[in-house]
């Protein structure tokens, strides 16, 4: 019958049509497996000091056959798997700050040295961590510069068996200051030029003391140190292909990356510290929905979680296969910003008429409850902050936690000229400093939409706060990227058109000299310069910063503890809570700790699988 | 007839005579000045919109201004809006740049323009555009593939049996599910899809999520047919539900203009059997409208579904896209756009020539 064999062509071409379809994707995981061919080819052919079988040898590697007596069984290959929201945009955490590429670099590349979340220092390709003590840094003290010198270990290698040399870190330090594919990096402003010395001596020259060297070639937003002979110099730091492959010299060979969908690491077999990595295979899975993330983690298909939320916090601390870790420290530092100059204007000349009044700013601190918002809106996790100056090792200042005191905040805007005299429930200026009278305590009040929901509620809730005391606001809520956007791109911060912000920020490490340069110096208020965006200006503040940028750690201590006297009198921003830094994994796994000073890898290589 | 009521015909393609070839040339030449002026509005769109692509470069997102402007330098950015433009379009290798922040203009660029193919670097990888595009489409076109297939071989006969038996219990509840399939968000039935199958149900064989979470394949594990169909089932019935209820309800109102038509009485009247009059004369008259819905829905087997991608993990060209609208990766959005922009064309293009070659009475100007 000629219709039925049309039919059943049909349907034939149809099921053909699906095969081929099926096929042709399953085809792609070949097609598009090496991506990172180089690394994984340099692996394969060059001559290292002991044979490094490629990753594909590791992974495939078959006991002789031939052999007299039955050799023992293998172990099994170990494998856990990360679960991530985006691909990384590279391995180049300098260049670019997602957390991303920050998690993968520490899978293949090492700094001078580093730091862990408890705040202690401790060298990776350095042999040992100069000091003053050591003769390993000297300062001049008529010039105020140091010099700094690092020995190196000399039994790293990378991948391809090249030795890793102070050459290395020479073209490391030339390739990111080059004015025209480098960037900037932290310590760039203080750091002149890097000397070879010999193979495995680099000495840095500073132009000034910069007190955070020892983690300048490391740690989280520190360059790591890159390959001379595998980087191209001439497609310049920022955008040299080795960003995509790199070479290793850390625990782990990137054997593939395919891109939006996962990058699968094996271990290196010659990772200078003897034994480790322990897990044969990371696998670095991009999950971008965060519910379906979750799931995975429940179901017991991915390992590892980074940045868990409060919202996920409790469930993974009842689900039986899932452990979650805390930072030691809390970073994040979600803070009110007053713009203490008149909306619009830069100039800090021009008063806020509201805000610049230093008890207007006392006042909203005490009208606050922060307590409410940690317990309620953040389940409980976020530590309490009202200094800077809030974790070691400079948590030593005697400032005292100000008090949840409406009525107290109530007195203090009579005194400072703010009464509400037509019974509206908000206050109006009479005799207030900085406004014509009658003009009514109102403003706008923003944050930003990125963080979610829970920033939204801790919003709502400090304005019923403060409308309990007399203000009346008008909430926003507005994209990071306009709210910071640069001075000339019309960044509402920069550009000063705004009244009150909430956000969080902090730093990595353990001084905070160039996050309080950035927050308070007076000269961080140009715009495009700083992010001392509400214009505050105190000289005693700028020159005890100026002071801080020294090593004597005595001398440090008191300079910082000045500087929290005079942040907690003035009120230029209004501390409130750390966000929390917890990573989830798996029971099966042993050794994640979360951390504020790196990314969730920065101990891979000592990372366990306990069945 | 053919054509039933509503059942529009392109104007520009009523008269007769003409040449297909001669009609595809001008329609293209046509094209080139459209896309231009697209690619204008486009690139002004995308750089007017408040935000940059600086501020989502970190966790900080508060970018110390000297690094700020060493990476505008590098991208182009801190040029007129213009200038950038035409960057863009004819690339800077005649002209001279100051690449150092010097002020001073000493080496040519390096860009050739997308005239010549060169769509520029991703903000956010520092890897070729088109390169990342190559990387996603092919997945993309993978999965829209298999949902387009499903979607026919599901709506055509849904629709069909819809019309021929009109008010019937199987009438009724296609139309009930066509509402439902078109008002359920994907990225709702998605989760829920993944509630069901992923953590609620259990394979009786293995002990293991009935079926995975997202995905093409399971990473690690040696090629299986059965795995790859298991990693499509789940995108591919969240995203054809709703496209299914629109095809299916689209093809029954076609169908039922068609069967009352007096050529298939007279088909009936000659002697022809139902099952005949219905498939050879009625469906493939009623299929012809099904061209232009296909047309304008084809651009999205290169577009992929965004939502549908970022549930299901599937690495296509809907989550590049969005990520770029996200983080400002203004090269990425251009390319992305444009080349959504040519498919367009090109498919209302192809959508014409199909009408007039299914449809003999239309001829080319």
């Amino acid at each position: 019958m000629p219709r039925n064999r049309s039919l059943k062509l049909l349907t034939l071409v149809v099921v053909f049509a699906l095969l081929f379809i099926s096929l042709t994707g399953c085809a792609r995981k070949a097609e598009d497996t090496p991506t990172p061919t180089p690394t994984v080819e340099k692996v394969a052919t060059a001559v290292p000091p002991t044979p490094v079988p490629t990753p594909e040898e590791v992974a495939t590697a078959v006991p002789p056959t031939a052999a007299p007596t039955e050799p023992p069984p293998e172990p099994e290959e170990t494998s856990i798997t990360i679960a991530v929201l985006q691909d990384p945009p590279s391995f180049n955490g300098t260049v670019t700050d997602t957390g991303y590429e920050l998690m993968v670099q520490e899978l293949v590349l090492l700094g001078l040295a580093d730091i862990d979340p408890w705040g202690n220092i401790f060298p990776e390709l350095a042999a040992e961590l100069p000091t003053v003590e050591n003769g390993g840094v000297v300062i001049d003290e008529d010039e105020w510069t140091m010099d700094v010198t690092w020995k190196l270990r000399d039994d790293v290698y990378w991948s391809d068996g090249e030795p890793v040399t102070a050459d290395d870190v020479v073209f490391t330090w030339n390739a990111v200051s080059d004015p025209e594919m480098g960037i900037w990096a932290p310590g760039a402003d203080y750091t002149g030029s890097a000397e070879r010395i010999d193979e495995y001596t680099v000495v840095f020259h500073y132009t000034g003391v910069y007190p955070a060297y020892l983690y300048q070639f490391g740690g989280e937003s520190g360059p790591h140190i890159w390959p001379e002979h595998y980087c191209d110099a001439e497609q310049g730091f920022t955008a040299w292909d080795a960003n995509q492959e790199p070479l290793s010299n850390g625990p782990y060979l990137l054997k593939e990356w395919v891109h939006g969908d996962h990058l699968t690491f094996v271990r290196n077999p010659d990772y200078f510290e003897e034994g480790k990595p322990y897990i044969d295979k990371i696998i670095i899975k991009v999950v971008p929905d965060p519910a379906v993330l979750h799931a995975m983690m429940l179901e017991g298909d991915a390992d590892v979680e980074m940045w868990v939320s409060e919202m996920y916090l409790a469930e993974y601390q009842d689900a039986p296969n899932v452990n979650v870790t805390f930072s030691p420290y809390g970073r994040w530092v979600m803070r009110l910003i007053p713009n203490l100059a008149k909306r619009g204007s830069i100039d800090p000349a021009e008063p806020h008429p509201i805000l610049a009044d230093v008890k207007v700013r006392q006042a909203i601190r005490m009208a606050i409850d922060v307590d409410t918002i940690t317990e309620e809106i953040f389940y409980g996790y976020p530590d309490t902050v009202w200094t800077e100056m809030f974790r070691p090792p400079y948590d030593v200042c005697d400032i005292s936690r100000p008090k949840y005191d409406p009525e107290g905040a109530k007195a203090l805007l009579v005194e400072a000229g703010w009464t509400d005299e037509d019974g509206d429930g908000v206050r109006e200026c009479h005799g207030c400093p900085n406004a014509e009278e009658g003009y009514p305590m109102s403003m706008e009040f923003a944050i930003y939409a990125e963080y979610g929901e829970e920033l939204e509620l801790a919003q709502q809730l400090i304005a019923e706060n403060l409308e309990a005391i007399g203000f009346d606001l008008k909430l926003e809520k507005i994209q990071g990227s306009i709210m910071w956007d640069s001075y000339e791109a019309g960044g509402l911060e920069q550009i000063g058109d705004f009244d009150l912000n909430m956000w969080d920020d902090g730093y990595p490490g353990l001084d905070p000299s160039d996050s309080l340069w950035s927050f308070y110096y007076s000269e961080a208020a140009e715009p495009d310069w700083g992010w001392n965006v509400g214009r505050w200006m105190n000289e005693d503040a700028s020159y005890y910063i100026d002071e801080c940028y020294c090593l004597d750690e005595e001398y440090r201590q008191e300079v910082f503890c000045e500087l929290a006297k005079i942040l907690d009198e003035e009120v230029p921003q209004i501390l409130l809570f750390t966000a929390i830094d917890a990573d989830a994994y798996s029971t099966r796994v042993e050794g994640v700790q979360a951390t504020i000073n790196d990314i969730v890898t920065w101990n891979v290589a000592d990372w366990k699988i306990v069945e | 007839m053919c054509w039933g009521d509503g059942l529009a015909v392109p104007p520009h393609i009523h008269s007769i005579g003409g040449d297909v070839g001669r009609y595809v040339v001008r329609r293209s030449l046509q094209a080139i000045p459209m896309l231009l002026l697209i690619s204008v509005v486009l690139f002004a769109l995308v750089n007017i919109a408040p935000g940059g692509p600086l501020a989502g470069y970190g966790r900080s997102r508060r970018m110390k201004p000297q690094k700020a402007e060493m990476l505008k330098r590098q991208f182009g950015l801190d040029k007129p809006l213009p200038v950038q433009y035409v960057v863009w379009l004819i690339g800077n290798d005649w002209m001279r740049v100051d690449a150092d922040g010097d002020g001073i203009a000493e080496s040519y660029g390096t860009r050739k323009g997308i005239l010549r193919g060169d769509f520029g670097f991703s903000f956010r990888t520092r890897r070729p555009v088109l390169g990342e595009i190559m990387d996603r489409l092919p997945n993309t076109v993978y999965l829209m593939s298999v949902t387009f297939a499903v979607v026919f071989i599901l709506a055509i006969p849904i629709g069909m049996i819809s019309a021929v038996r009109q008010y019937s219990f199987f009438d009724i509840a296609v139309t009930t599910f066509s509402f439902a399939g078109q008002a359920i968000p994907e990225f709702w039935l998605g989760l829920i899809l993944i509630l069901v199958f992923y953590t609620g149900l259990e394979s009786p064989f293995t002990g293991q999520p009935f079926l995975p979470s997202g995905g093409m394949y399971t990473l690690e594990a040696d090629f299986s047919l059965w795995d790859r169909i298991r990693h499509l089932i789940l995108p591919v019935a969240a995203q054809a539900l709703g496209w299914i209820a629109w095809y299916s309800r689209f093809l029954r109102s076609s169908m039922l203009d068609v069967i009352h038509q007096d050529y298939i009485r007279t088909a009936r009247a000659k002697g022809l059997r139902e099952r005949t009059v219905l498939s050879r004369h009625a469906l493939k008259n009623a299929l012809i409208p099904l061209v232009t819905m296909f047309a304008v829905d084809l651009p999205y087997l290169f577009t992929g579904a965004v939502f549908i991608e970022m549930v299901f993990s599937w690495p296509g060209m809907g989550r590049l896209y969005y990520q770029a609208a996200l983080q400002r990766d203004y090269p990425m959005l251009m390319a992305t756009l444009v080349i959504t922009a040519g498919i367009i064309i090109s498919s209302s293009l192809l959508a014409d020539i199909a009408y007039a070659f299914l449809d003999p009475r239309i001829h080319y100007d």
